[in-house]
């Protein structure tokens, strides 16, 4: 049986194209917006996401996907209890840096502006677990597991079919997803 | 009929044969005795599992899972055991129990992995399949702790027909101490696993470095394509159920040629809470069910009857069936019964890097990993411990999650950690654990379940073996990792307490003597000759080879003798 076989007969088993659908635009919008968080902070982490993994010429980036929405969500269900108030504690040291080093806040900045102050950020020594390591772990996660994420940004392949062993690789040849 | 079923409505309760549980090694012996003609019945306590209709996450995204395929919090606090599993995730979780539902009593830490329900845990097995060598079978009347009544010679065949339906991919690697089954093609290795093989053996004469074996479809022969089951598409999300039937599982093969014959009986929600002695015949006439969901008790009869309720539900069953004759348990006339468990020892395992090789690549996901087997021990004693361990390992390149470490933010940040990242390279032990006397189960005095039956109590241990062991293993796996040429090695005890391995063993031992064992050669109760025990609960020892291919093979050679033994009249 090869692989479009594979396809059509699993198809007709499992009744389901259905199956096959997505959530919608397959990203974390579909997510319940949380309570306990307000639309300015959301938007923040969303944006923060954004900087860490932006639009590039192939692929859409972490703002597209809802990211904040995501980051709240698998903090609060997945994460420690304290995951919560680091979240917190990190938005917070983060707009205050932005307003030391730019006067301004950090959504009111520039891209490239946004980036100095994550750069200066995650540099920083910090006593204890880094808070940018959860965010930025957080929107890798949440990014390349999303529909755009893992089929734009990665090679994503359902249904590879066969393994193989050597294959070589090329220049501009992306990761796979999973 | 021999049994004298005396319940009103007896008649629509008696079939030819009972078989408990529907996980790897019921399946086999339900569809042995079906094909062979008897009208069986399996009892199975979980709920049904249909095959394809109910993997309801088998062909999910990764964007579909809420929690991106992780765990809650909430349902890790509320399963502390069952979370330790690897195999326990989001997309996996259904085919696991509650911890909460199925409590038990750990004398001692031991981690108890159950999956409740239609094909057990065939749905959520690492489906790695090596057949044992006579080393193994050897191996404790060697060393003094034990005596297997059965030999590789007398297995072998048992191995072929199993393999030959289930579908077994590998090399033949032609090794006397992991002989070559009925294979289908194998895997592919990697340019660093290659690599990996080539300076292994040049080094060190007598390891070998081999694919791994497994039980998947890699080129489906008739009769598997005759079972509905097609070729492997390397998704390697195996633990969701496969909706292809690429490996092997209860659902996807034996369950339905038993039901094919018509002879088939399957019982969900069925808790067998003992097996009924008659003392007039002097064998077992059937078995007392408890409802799962309504708790109402009903028996059924037949004239033979298969344990296979997976290793330590096996040994409380039969320490659970208590009658004039077997106060202690059924057959348990020596206070053995529940003894000698034993397990596989994972606790070691190396991780390291590899530099170059930055052109090369693979594409799919392997079901597999590399093997080496056991070099330790295997023809005479060589070290300070006894018995050896297989070597399972791997390499592949980092994926983004090489960014989660990596300093940087923007669009030249995202551009790196999308591309394949640095090399790196696993190894992990499975190692033979000494069955001791003290290493036991037994059913709790005063706490019962909610179905009324005593709960087991686990006391099992490592031992100053299983210590000696694994430290030869790391020091091994690191002067082979060294001559590989890997940088950066980091060799690690987990602790993970037994269980984890989710290869419990024991119990309910084969052996020749009636005094020292449980079972004779061919899986009956000395004591009881219609009740056959073919799960992990028979093993007189572990191997270091992956067990369940073991259990198939005896659960098919015993249901063939169980046949032939009804026909000529002696059961």
């Amino acid at each position: 049986m090869n692989r479009r076989e594979a396809l059509r007969q699993t198809a007709l088993a499992a009744g389901a194209a259905t199956l096959w659908a997505s959530l919608p635009a397959g990203t974390w919008a579909a997510l319940a917006a949380p309570t306990a968080w307000s639309a300015a902070d959301e938007a923040l982490l969303t944006l923060i996401g954004d900087t860490i993994i932006p639009a590039t010429a192939a692929s859409p980036g972490a703002g597209s996907v809802a990211i904040g929405r995501f980051i709240i969500t698998q903090a609060t269900d997945c994460y420690p209890p304290q995951s919560v108030e680091i979240l917190r504690r990190a938005l917070r040291e983060i707009d205050d840096a932005s307003h030391q080093r730019f006067n301004q806040s950090f959504p009111a900045l520039a891209v490239a502006e946004r980036e100095q102050v994550l750069t200066a950020y995650e540099a920083a020594p910090q006593s204890g677990a880094h808070p940018f390591r959860l965010i930025k772990e957080l929107t890798l996660l949440g990014y390349f597991t999303s529909e755009p994420g893992a089929t734009q940004a990665l090679r994503y392949d359902p249904i590879p079919g066969a393994y193989v062993g050597s294959v070589k690789l090329g220049p501009s040849d992306r990761s796979w997803a999973l | 009929m021999t049994n004298h079923p005396t319940t009103p409505g007896a008649r629509e309760h008696t079939f030819d044969a009972i078989v408990i549980g529907s996980g790897i090694s019921g399946g086999w012996a339900a569809k042995e005795l079906c094909e062979a003609g008897l009208r069986t019945l399996v009892l199975e306590r979980g709920r049904d599992v249909k095959h394809r209709d109910d993997y309801p996450t088998a062909l999910k995204n990764p964007w579909e899972f809420p929690h991106r395929n992780k765990t809650p919090r909430a349902v890790v606090t509320a399963n502390p055991i069952a979370k330790k599993c690897y195999a326990f995730d989001e997309a996996s979780a259904h085919f696991f129990v509650k911890d909460d539902e199925h409590p038990y009593v750990q004398d001692r830490p031991f981690d108890w992995i159950r999956g409740y329900q239609v094909g057990g845990k065939s749905l959520i097995w690492a489906r790695q399949t090596q057949r044992w060598s006579r080393f193994d079978f050897e191996g404790p009347a060697r060393d003094g702790f034990g005596e297997w009544p059965i030999t590789y010679d007398e297995l072998a065949p048992w191995y072929s027909h199993v393999e030959r339906f289930a579908g077994i991919s590998g090399n033949y690697d032609g090794l006397e101490t992991l002989p070559d089954g009925e294979f289908l093609p194998a895997w592919e290795m990697n340019d660093v696993e290659k690599h990996a093989q080539g300076k292994i053996m040049g080094a060190f004469p007598g390891r070998h470095v081999i694919q791994g074996r497994c039980a998947h479809l890699t080129a489906p022969q008739p009769q598997h394509l005759a079972q509905n089951r097609g070729q492997c598409q390397a998704r390697n999300l195996c633990y969701r159920g496969c909706p292809f039937g690429a490996y092997f599982s209860s659902n996807s093969a034996t369950l339905p040629a038993a039901a094919a014959t018509g002879r088939l009986t399957l019982r969900p929600h069925s808790v067998v809470e003992s097996i009924l002695h008659d003392p007039v015949t002097g064998r077992a006439s059937g078995v007392r069910v408890i409802d799962a969901q309504t708790k109402q008790v009903t028996e059924f009869f037949a004239r033979v009857i298969f344990a296979n309720a997976s290793c330590l539900n096996t040994n409380l069953l039969l320490l659970n069936s208590t009658s004039a004759r077997f106060p202690a348990g059924l057959g348990n006339d020596h206070g053995l019964l529940g003894r000698y468990v034993a397990f596989h020892n994972y606790r070691g395992s190396l991780s390291a890097s590899v530099e170059g090789f930055e052109d090369s690549y693979y594409s799919g996901r392997r079901p597999t990993q590399l093997m080496m087997p056991n070099f330790r021990n295997v023809r005479k004693q060589e070290t300070d411990f006894q018995r050896g361990y297989m070597v399972f390992f791997g390499a592949s390149r980092a994926g983004w999650q090489q960014g989660n470490y990596a300093p940087g933010v923007g669009a030249a940040f995202k551009d790196r950690i999308t591309r394949p990242g640095p090399w790196g390279i696993y190894m992990m032990m499975q190692g033979e654990t000494v069955p001791r006397k003290e290493n036991h189960v037994r059913l709790s005095a005063d706490r019962k379940d909610a179905w009324g039956i005593p709960q087991l109590v686990t006391s099992i241990g490592y031992d100053d073996n299983d210590e000696k062991l694994m430290r030869d293993f790391l020091a091994r796996g690191q002067e082979m990792l060294e001559a590989v040429g890997a940088k950066k090695i980091t060799a690690r005890d987990s602790k993970q307490n037994p269980g984890l391995d989710i290869h419990e063993m024991g119990g309910v031992r084969m052996g020749h003597d009636s005094k020292t064992s449980l079972l004779n050669r061919w899986n009956q109760l000395h004591a009881c000759t219609n009740v056959f025990v073919t799960d992990g609960a028979c093993m007189t020892s572990t191997g270091t080879q992956n067990p369940s291919l073991t259990f198939m093979a005896l659960a098919a050679r015993a249901a063939q003798l169980a046949v032939a033994e009804l026909k000529k009249g002696n059961l």
